[in-house]
């Protein structure tokens, strides 16, 4: 009996055995708790790809998605359809990086309680923005596809990152057998994971590079006879422009011009000035990875130069880098950091704001100076200073050509109020001219920015 | 009843206040259930560890040494029960045995000086109080205990028996009602459903706590240990599959005529000791059956049909399984090899293998070892057996593609999260989710997920009633194990002392391999919980097993494994 009682202990080795790995898990659970609960999938947290956890307000306050009980989107249409893609879907198409990213500071976890509230409703996520601005610019672009973007280049608050096509939520159309075509490319969150064909809204990186390198441009004159031969490549201009200084090269987009500029100022620099300005590559945005730019011009000739110096070639900008730039041209050379999330309240807790983050300057403070004078003249010589109510808008519109499809409409600027010093870009694919069809979708936009923040600053 | 419990939900429905209370019993469970334990562990654990003396051996110098065993083995070895300092006796030299009845028998263990009773050599014989034993040539004479000598002793058992079991009992049930209400407010549709299988279990323990009462055994603590896991499977149930509330609780009351049977059985050693021959056979016939007609669910063809009621006969064979390692002192030292077992538990795993219930052959084989240990001694024999397990696991292992897959996602669960690990990243999600505490009864997600009642439950509980309190259900099976190990040294023969380690050890493997499978630190075999994973089999089974802890439990009058003296002896 006494040996076998000894040996009877191998049970109870076992028995700490159990323990030890309980104890070891609970271990493991205090410090990995977190990361299992936030990644996605997880049943409490997320409904399908999706976050759902808490309610997000516009900037307004306007409810956008309560998810205490399942996905309830706002009671607006437009305002559904136009904020879906920052939101993400019900069923799992359209993810939310946005909602990923915040996850963490959003739903209440913590290893004492899990998930566990006894305050439903009690996260609240206000995004940077704005309901009202975001349906306009949905209704701007109604028909086409495309994206707009809009920003405060003193804050980086996104007051717009519009994508369309969409739709509601809460009318899902059969898209898997839509044959009108206006659901092509539907989950495509324009605004981040597309890259486009810059077109003559380039001329403005051609501009700076010009501006910084090449001492006596402003007081040059260029001559266009409507074409010119550069590098044994033909550059045709979209007009005969005759004698021009580099204002009105700028405000009639003339190729001519920049081709030569871009030409003069030879593949490297060119290379280094889209790079510096953050159009090449990707970088990283409130979650998402922002399609990459693309401006290559390692293999260029002198020819090649010239047509990616005038937003031709192989350039690829994306909406979000465009819209820095254009920040960090109002902004004295300096952008802010654009970003959506503003603020996440948990019961009285602020768990995240949002603080402004300013980049290197990409531009001397006189480089940027100039454009805007250059790109102030724009409007008000070609575009019309009548299109944009009472705001001194300053902008470029591009017309990127596309084989075999009528071209992409572009439009970028920003607009010099100190009431709504917002920059902008508005990108329509297939839209024809871009001062013709997506500069008047830049005025409607700007004007509800407008109001906007006047209504914010009179409540204030 | 269903007037009530509507009338219970509405005024629950209308009262904030008891909303706000619903919040807070999150922190009650596992505080309650603390309680209880702790109580249990303190019965279980920390009672006087007085010896039982049968008889005395009286030595040539007049000196008495105590018999403290129904089996002892006698000589000059440290490890003896009896020790004699001779050196004539040898180091293993007799085996001392006392029957049911009260008589003796002596058996030369291969002894050098040889066993002479009356002064006659014998290998194996009667002895009565009086006769002289002689090893090696040292005389000794058995004398029994007087009446005063076992009152008193009696007596010093009993000297501490301080924690009510009624109350911890009643702690219980206060839990179990508790836990029942918040199922009903939160799962409203099967409130009634939950009501009566509340009420059931609340009725079938106090029943049992009744019986025992009146058959004068007056400890409860095992019971209440099985009774705490067996509600926390009656939750988990709750939530995950109310339809099966009914089922569970017949598998309840089965279990419990599985306890008292297996309990009756082993009351009477003799009778124990053949019941342990039909057991091994009907082990191997109950798999055999299963193997000719058993049905496949959830690739593991474990399941047998009979009428509308399906069963798994492998939960059941763990039980034959005990029966046919246990064996007793005299049977262990005349037949030295373990061949015998070997070859019988070689044909239980492979049935199993072939049956693809690699969770119960895992099982089987542990507990395979541990009998192995108990019974030789010999770590040699252990580690040949492992070897050679190892070896044929691996075979098993390429030849079925099915099982290589679960191991493959062992350790990378995350990076398969959505295919062979998605139901362990599921179950790491919602015990985070769940926290220390819970999100409450009925308010879990993990069900949904294939087998969470079952393979998964360590998570299922800690999702709805925390982290906490599926530690505690842990730590009872722990408790268990304690218990056994510390009441083995005075056990009384060691059929019940193999039998009780191998049950606990059961219980211990079975919750190893469900905790750990859940949480990724082991592969995924798909054990169940004891007691607290959903299945009917698997709660017969367990029921089944405590008989053998209960037979080991040798405090005074506490196991109704254990035949309190007849009124005969007590007459006499």
């Amino acid at each position: 009996m006494k040996q076998i009682s000894k040996r009877a202990w191998m049970a109870m080795a076992l028995a700490i055995a159990l323990l030890a790995g309980l104890l070891i898990f609970v271990g493991s659970y205090f410090v990995n708790a977190k990361d299992w609960v936030t990644f996605p999938g997880s049943p409490h947290v997320y409904t399908g790809v999706n976050p759902d956890c808490g309610r997000i307000y516009d900037r307004s306050g306007m409810l956008l998605l309560n998810t205490d009980d399942g996905r309830v989107y706002s009671t607006d249409e437009t305002v559904r359809r136009s904020t879906m893609h920052l939101l993400g879907d019900r069923d799992g198409y359209i993810s939310a990086p946005l909602l990923k990213t915040y996850a963490s500071k959003m739903f209440g976890f913590d290893v004492v309680n899990g998930l566990y509230t006894d305050e439903p409703g009690s996260v609240a996520a206000r995004l940077t923005i704005s309901a009202a601005v975001q349906s306009a610019a949905q209704q701007a672009l109604s028909g086409y596809r495309g994206t707009i973007g809009v920003y405060n280049y003193k804050t980086g608050e996104l007051l717009c990152a519009v994508t369309s096509p969409s739709y509601d939520p809460d009318n899902v159309p059969d898209v898997a057998n839509d044959t009108t075509g206006s659901y092509e490319g539907v989950y495509v969150n324009r605004f981040f994971d597309a890259s486009y064909t810059p077109g003559s809204i380039f001329k403005l990186v051609t501009a700076a590079a010009a501006l910084e390198t090449i001492p006596d441009v402003q007081s040059r004159t260029f001559q266009c006879d409507g074409k010119t031969i550069i590098g044994g490549q033909e550059i045709i201009c979209n007009g005969v422009h005759g004698s021009l200084d580099l204002a009105g090269a700028l405000a009639h987009s003339c190729n001519v011009a920049f081709g030569e500029l871009a030409a003069e100022l030879g593949a490297e620099t060119l290379q280094d000035y889209a790079e510096k300005l953050g159009l090449t590559g990707s970088f990283s945005c409130e979650g998402y990875t922002v399609a990459s730019g693309k401006i290559d011009l390692s293999q260029a000739d002198d020819g090649d130069v010239a047509w990616a110096g005038i937003g031709q070639y192989t350039d690829q900008v994306s909406a979000p880098a465009f819209l820095r730039y254009m920040g960090a041209i109002a902004n004295g050379g300096q952008a802010a950091e654009p970003y959506l999330m503003q603020r996440v309240r948990k019961g009285d807790d602020i768990t995240y704001e949002a603080k402004t983050v300013l980049s290197d300057a990409v531009l001397k403070p006189e480089t940027a100076d100039t454009l805007t004078k250059l790109m102030r003249n724009n409007v008000q010589s070609v575009y019309g200073d009548w299109q944009f109510g009472g705001l001194s808008v300053c902008a470029k519109s591009g017309t990127a050509e596309r084989e075999g499809q009528t071209a992409n409409a572009m439009f970028a600027g920003f607009a010099l109020d100190s009431s709504c010093p917002v920059a902008f870009v508005v990108f329509v694919e297939n839209g024809g001219s871009g001062s013709a069809v997506a500069a008047p979708m830049a005025a409607k936009v700007l004007q509800t920015c407008a109001q906007v923040l006047s209504a914010e600053a009179a409540a204030k | 009843m269903q007037e009530i419990l509507t009338k219970f939900l509405d005024t629950v429905e209308q009262t904030p206040a008891l909303l706000q209370l619903d919040g807070a019993l999150r922190y009650v469970f596992p505080l309650l259930a603390l309680v209880i334990l702790i109580r249990c562990g303190k019965s279980l654990l920390m009672f006087r560890r007085e010896p039982e003396v049968w008889a005395w051996l009286a030595g040539p110098t007049g000196d008495r040494i105590p018999v403290m065993h129904w089996e002892s083995l006698i000589g000059r070895g440290k490890g003896c029960d009896v020790t004699l300092e001779y050196p004539t006796i040898s180091r293993t030299h007799a085996v001392l045995t006392r029957y049911d009845d009260g008589s003796w028998t002596i058996m030369d263990a291969g002894s050098t000086g040889g066993v002479f009773v009356n002064g006659k050599q014998q290998s194996l014989s009667v002895v009565r109080f009086g006769d002289v034993l002689s090893f090696g040539g040292v005389e000794f004479t058995l004398v029994p205990i007087t009446q005063e000598q076992e009152r008193i002793q009696a007596e010093a058992r009993t000297r501490r028996a301080v924690v009510r079991p009624w109350l911890t009992l009643l702690l219980l049930t206060l839990f179990q009602m508790l836990a029942c209400a918040q199922l009903c407010v939160h799962l409203p549709e099967d409130a009634e459903a939950i009501l009566s299988g509340f009420l059931a279990l609340i009725a079938v323990e106090w029943g049992l706590f009744a019986l025992l009462r009146l058959a004068k055994r007056r400890s409860f603590d095992v019971e209440t240990v099985a009774f705490f896991l067996t509600t926390m499977g009656l939750c988990v149930v709750s939530t995950s599959a109310p339809d099966s509330i009914r089922k569970e609780l017949i598998a309840v009351v089965c279990g419990i005529f599985a306890y008292l049977a297996v309990s009756w059985s082993l009351r009477d050693l003799e009778r124990a000791k053949k019941i342990r021959y039909l057991a091994a056979a009907g082990g191997i016939l109950l798999l055999a059956a299963n193997l000719l007609l058993g049905v496949e669910k959830f690739g593991a063809k474990n399941w047998m049909q009979f009428g509308g009621v399906s069963f798994q006969p492998s939960e059941l064979v763990k039980i034959c399984f005990v029966f046919a390692g246990a064996s007793t002192l005299q049977r262990l030292m005349a037949k030295r090899n373990l061949i015998l077992f070997i070859g019988y538990s070689a044909a239980i795993c492979g049935c199993l293998a072939l049956m693809n219930d690699f969770g119960t052959a895992i099982i089987s084989f542990v507990t395979f070892l541990i009998i192995a240990f108990l019974r030789s001694g010999n770590f040699a024999t252990i580690a040949l057996a492992c070897a050679g397990t190892g070896f044929a696991g691996v075979l098993a292992l390429q030849f079925k593609p099915y099982a290589m897959k679960r191991f493959s996602a062992w350790g990378h669960v995350w990076e398969n999260a959505a295919t062979t690990g998605y139901s362990q990243t599921r179950a790491l999600m919602c015990i985070a989710s769940g926290g220390l505490f819970g999100l409450g009864a009925g308010k879990g997600w993990l069900h949904h997920v294939g087998a969470a009642d079952t393979d998964l439950v360590f998570a299922l509980v800690s999702e709805e009633w925390g982290l906490l309190l599926a530690v505690l259900c842990v730590a009872a099976i722990v408790i268990l194990a304690a218990f056994v190990v510390r009441s083995l040294p005075q056990g009384r023969s060691c059929f019940y002392a193999i039998g009780a380690a191998s049950a606990v050890t059961i219980y211990v493997v079975q919750a190893m391999l469900n905790v750990f499978g859940t949480t990724d630190i082991l592969p995924l075999t798909g054990v169940t919980f004891p007691f607290v994973s959903n299945g009917g089999s698997s709660m017969i089974c367990v029921w089944g097993l405590l008989a053998f802890i209960k037979a080991a439990d040798t405090r005074q009058n506490a196991s109704f494994a254990i035949r309190l003296p007849g009124r005969k002896e007590a007459a006499a």
